[in-house]
């Protein structure tokens, strides 16, 4: 199974993205990837019946998939960090999406430890980017 | 001493305040909204009234970059008409209370007409460009939903729609000559700005630097056009009457009083700034020519208020025409003019809203000898119609001699053709005399009415036309009283030079004394002949289309909805695949041109090009001409992904990292979408027709033109140095941004908010998809190209 390998890197190319090479567009891309292996590979199903070992509802229609469902709530609470995210600089007198970051210094095994509320930001463009995709992507292929 | 900006804010605020409002306001007070909105009225006149400490211009910056401000001028002229439309206003509120009385939608009703009112405050006192257009468009806004009041009937939804195209298609006018205002503004005034006051203040400056960039006459033509829709000049006047469908307060306060006098407002306004011989000519001779026409139209009227709303055009253009005229009389005629208009007019409308309420019809040939009935009635419209006329001594008389001398002193100097002005003049006032008697044998004369009784109007329609008479008597017992509190200020804002107005009755015959008999007793001695006058008129509105400005009207819009009927399904026929023709030959078309437009010169310096990037390409492009000659679909998409893995290379060898690997990753899941498509495809192309060919090759031909040029031109060159933007962010990303990862400190830190649009864009594209699909089941669109779906959003990434 190369799909966690994959979920792994995509989620590392999301955590690094402030100081190296990704973040939270590119990670999304390929976490949407991995899923969309699985899609190729099998089908919408397996997520729920293979890997969460649910019982699969048949017989909805693929816009009340409880999957797409998932993904289109992905979508919108990506859109809620976002915000959230932006406003949130707003509650402490700062303009609308500023950003700000603190050093943590004596943290067992790391050291040092850059905090930056951009990461906030950036998880809802992961949240965004995999949920709009994998909608899409489902929807597609459930056609 | 400089006005107090709150209290200037506030005044014009407090209407769009109650506006937001009305819809709970008519919950708790039902009818009796129509009084909430007068005591607004009222409130913001006593502001206006009280609070304004004097002349000067106040404001807070807005858009400093711009010298965009919200800043407002209080002067004569502004006070003038911002006093006028809230004054009137208060009374038109109480009058619709009763008169509105039973009918629909009154919070939509009340809320336009607030909201109005504001429009008109912020026209009367904006001093910042900006603000005047989006003031004046307001008005026009308000205008049409009240005219399209009855959403039901058509005749009401056809003149709501012909009134916001005419005075919509002005606003755009107007839009331009404003920006041509604040371009001249640059090279005057040494800066950009929209202030207006400023710009006058500079008058000689602007005209100058106008005139040296050849922007005078098309600023000058696209104004006065902006003000002749708004203000029914011929050929653009045949939305008014049309606006009569309107209920009476509304014909009243907008169509005679205050929306319809924008034009003018506007005119003075920039009389002082655009003088010159080419405003003369054109703005007097458009005045006097709508003063004739408006005239003629109104003798040749069957309706009340069809012959209100003609006479309104008529006085429009007598203010016009005061203001075209270089001559201390031309702008106090102008100025004083509002006011008496307003003061006779509006009382005329709210009288003919009385007289349709109470005797049910609003035939002139029906109506006559209405005093017994309607004596209080009778006797204010007595005294308006008369003023109208111009009959002394009543104040419609002061002005109108004003515009006699102007035009008979410009005659008298200029000579020669000029002398058509003091004569179009006078044949315009006989004409008016003709139409005022026949609109006060309503009351007088023989009786004709219809069969069912008459009664007494309430109180509250019968209050205000008799306030404004009231104070049309005022003014007209002592005019200088008048002028010395409000007009002389207005003359002021408006006059190009020195003018003190005197007004009184005349001591000696002069040639305007005798212009003003001959209009008289030339109205008296025409009115037998009305009838065949009428029928003339009719005969020539009858005509074909050139003569007719609605046939005109009329003809374009009909031949526009024929056109894009036509055009419509030629480039939306329903397939998704022409659409996407469409969209990116006529946007890469519309980009080249932009670029041929700009000029510049494209540098092409293929000597520095590594080898490797040479190769990386070359096999790219090798991959793009196997993509286009691939037998099936399942070689086209591997081969597209040679392509695209190859640009990824050329990222990484361009030291873009961030680049390669989402065009990595995106190739990745393009190419995995496109697997989970194929199926649905045909394995192997149908036959290709040569045509098809060609028109494909054509757009793609033009996409890559498009852009390559794009590149070329917006690139700096390999040897350049960073721009002080890349040098910000390169510098800043760390102690600013906290990351080192320039790329994506930038995508989430500096430039987040353009990362949240694109992310929207995502959100947007996923919602068209689902609508797409679930349109597809319900058979609305057949051909949903499913491979159409996920390019878009791939490529939107940084």
């Amino acid at each position: 199974m190369t799909v966690p390998i994959v979920l792994v890197v995509s989620i590392s190319l999301f955590l690094q993205g402030h100081n190296l090479p990704g973040g939270g567009f590119i990670g999304g891309v390929l976490t949407t990837a991995a899923f969309v292996l699985i899609y190729v590979a099998y089908n919408l199903d397996f997520l729920e019946s293979g890997v969460l070992g649910r019982e699969v509802e048949t017989g909805t229609s693929i816009f009340e998939h409880r999957t797409v469902t998932a993904y289109r709530r992905m979508l919108l609470a990506g859109l809620v960090v976002v915000l959230g995210s932006g406003f949130g600089g707003m509650i402490i007198g700062d303009p609308f999406l500023t950003q700000g970051y603190v050093h943590l210094d004596g943290i067992p095994i790391y050291h040092e430890v850059e905090l930056a509320s951009a990461l906030v930001f950036d998880l809802g463009v992961y949240l965004v980017v995999v949920g709009s995709l994998l909608t899409i992507v489902s929807v597609v292929s459930g056609e | 001493m400089a006005p107090d900006l709150t209290i200037v804010t506030t005044a014009v605020a407090l209407p769009f305040v109650a506006a937001a409002l009305s819809p709970l306001l008519y919950r708790v007070l039902g009818e009796r909204t129509g009084y909430a909105g007068a005591v607004v009225a009222a409130t913001s006149f006593g502001l206006l009234a009280t609070g304004g400490n004097g002349y000067g211009t106040v404001g807070a910056p807005w858009v400093p970059a711009l010298d965009v401000g919200i800043r407002f001028t209080v002067d004569g002229w502004g006070l003038l008409f911002a006093l006028l439309a809230s004054g009137i206003g208060v009374l038109v509120f109480v009058y619709s209370a009763e008169y509105m009385h039973g009918e629909e939608a009154l919070a939509r009703y009340y809320a336009a007409l607030l909201a109005f009112m504001g429009s008109i405050l912020g026209v009367a006192l904006a001093s910042d460009l900006v603000f005047v257009f989006l003031f004046w468009e307001l008005t026009s806004l308000c205008s049409f939903v009240l005219i399209g009041h009855h959403t039901d009937d058509a005749e009401s939804r056809y003149s709501a729609r012909m009134a916001m195209v005419v005075t919509v298609g002005g606003g755009l006018c107007l839009l331009a000559g404003l920006l041509m205002l604040a371009a001249a503004a640059r090279g005057a005034l040494g800066g950009v700005t929209f202030d207006l006051t400023a710009m006058i203040a500079n008058d000689e400056a602007m005209r100058a630097s106008l005139r040296e960039s050849g922007l005078f006459v098309p600023a000058l033509g696209l104004i006065v056009a902006a003000a002749a829709a708004k203000s029914a000049q011929v050929p653009l006047h045949f939305w008014l009457p049309n606006a009569m469908v309107a209920p009476t307060p509304v014909s009243a306060f907008l169509h005679s009083a205050t929306m319809v006098k924008v034009g003018v407002y506007f005119l003075g306004r920039v009389r002082p700034l655009l003088m010159s011989p080419e405003w003369v000519w054109l703005v007097a001779t458009l005045g006097l020519l709508t003063m004739t026409v408006g005239a003629l139209l109104a003798v040749a009227a069957t309706d009340t208020k069809e012959l209100l709303a003609y006479s309104t055009a008529s006085h429009l253009g007598l203010m016009v025409a005061g203001f075209g005229l270089d001559i201390v009389y031309g702008g106090e005629a102008g100025a004083f003019h509002l006011l008496n208009h307003a003061l006779f007019k509006a009382p005329l409308f709210l009288v003919a809203g009385i007289v349709a309420h109470e005797a049910g019809t609003r035939n002139l040939e029906n109506l006559g000898g209405l005093w017994r009935e309607l004596p209080i009635t009778a006797a204010i419209t007595g005294v308006t119609a008369l003023s109208m006329a111009g009959i002394p001594p009543l104040n419609g008389f002061y002005s109108k001699e004003l515009l006699f001398e102007a035009t008979y002193e410009v005659a008298h100097e200029a000579g020669g053709l000029a002398w058509l002005y003091p004569a179009v003049a006078t044949l315009a006032s006989v004409l008016t005399v003709v139409y005022s008697v026949k609109f006060l044998a309503l009351f007088f004369g023989e009786r004709r009415a219809p069969t069912a009784d008459v009664h007494r109007p309430p109180v509250a329609l019968v209050g205000p036309p008799a306030v404004l008479a009231v104070a049309a008597v005022v003014v007209s017992v002592a005019p200088q009283l008048a002028v010395d509190a409000v007009v002389q200020g207005a003359v002021d804002a408006t006059a190009t030079g020195e003018a003190r107005l005197e007004v009184g009755l005349p001591t000696h015959l002069s040639p305007p004394v005798a212009m003003s008999a001959v209009a008289v007793f030339g109205g008296a001695a025409a009115y037998p002949l009305r009838e065949r006058l009428a029928a003339g008129v009719r005969r020539g509105v009858g005509a074909p289309i050139p003569v007719r400005p609605s046939g005109w009207y009329d003809w374009i819009v009909s031949t526009t909805e024929a056109t894009s009927a036509r055009f419509g399904p030629a480039v939306h026929n329903g397939l998704l695949r022409t659409y996407v023709g469409w969209v990116a030959a006529a946007g890469s078309l519309l980009a080249l041109a932009g670029f041929a437009a700009a000029g510049g010169s494209l540098g092409i310096d293929g000597a520095g090009v590594p080898l490797a990037v040479a190769v990386v390409l070359g096999v790219a492009t090798l991959a793009g001409v196997a993509v286009a000659t691939a037998a099936s679909h399942v070689s086209g998409v591997l081969t597209l992904s040679i392509l695209g893995f190859m640009l990824a290379i050329f990222f990484i060898l361009a030291s873009a990292p961030d680049l390669a690997l989402t065009q990595l990753v995106v190739e990745t899941l393009v190419l995995l979408i496109f697997l989970l498509v194929l199926q649905r495809l045909p394995s192997f192309y149908s036959e290709v027709r040569p045509l098809a060919i060609a028109r494909d090759a054509g757009v793609s031909v033009l996409v890559g033109a498009m852009a390559f040029v794009a590149v070329l031109s917006t690139i700096p060159g390999p040897d350049a140095a960073p721009t002080s933007v890349a040098t910000y962010y390169t510098e800043q990303a760390v102690p600013g941004g906290g990351g080192t990862n320039v790329v994506n400190v930038i995508l989430v830190d500096f430039r987040a908010f353009d990362t949240l649009g694109e992310l929207l864009v995502v959100t947007i594209a996923a919602i068209a998809i689902l609508v797409l699909v679930t349109m597809r089941t319900r058979g609305e669109v057949a051909e949903t190209e499913a491979e159409e779906g996920p390019i878009p959003d791939g490529g939107d990434s940084p």
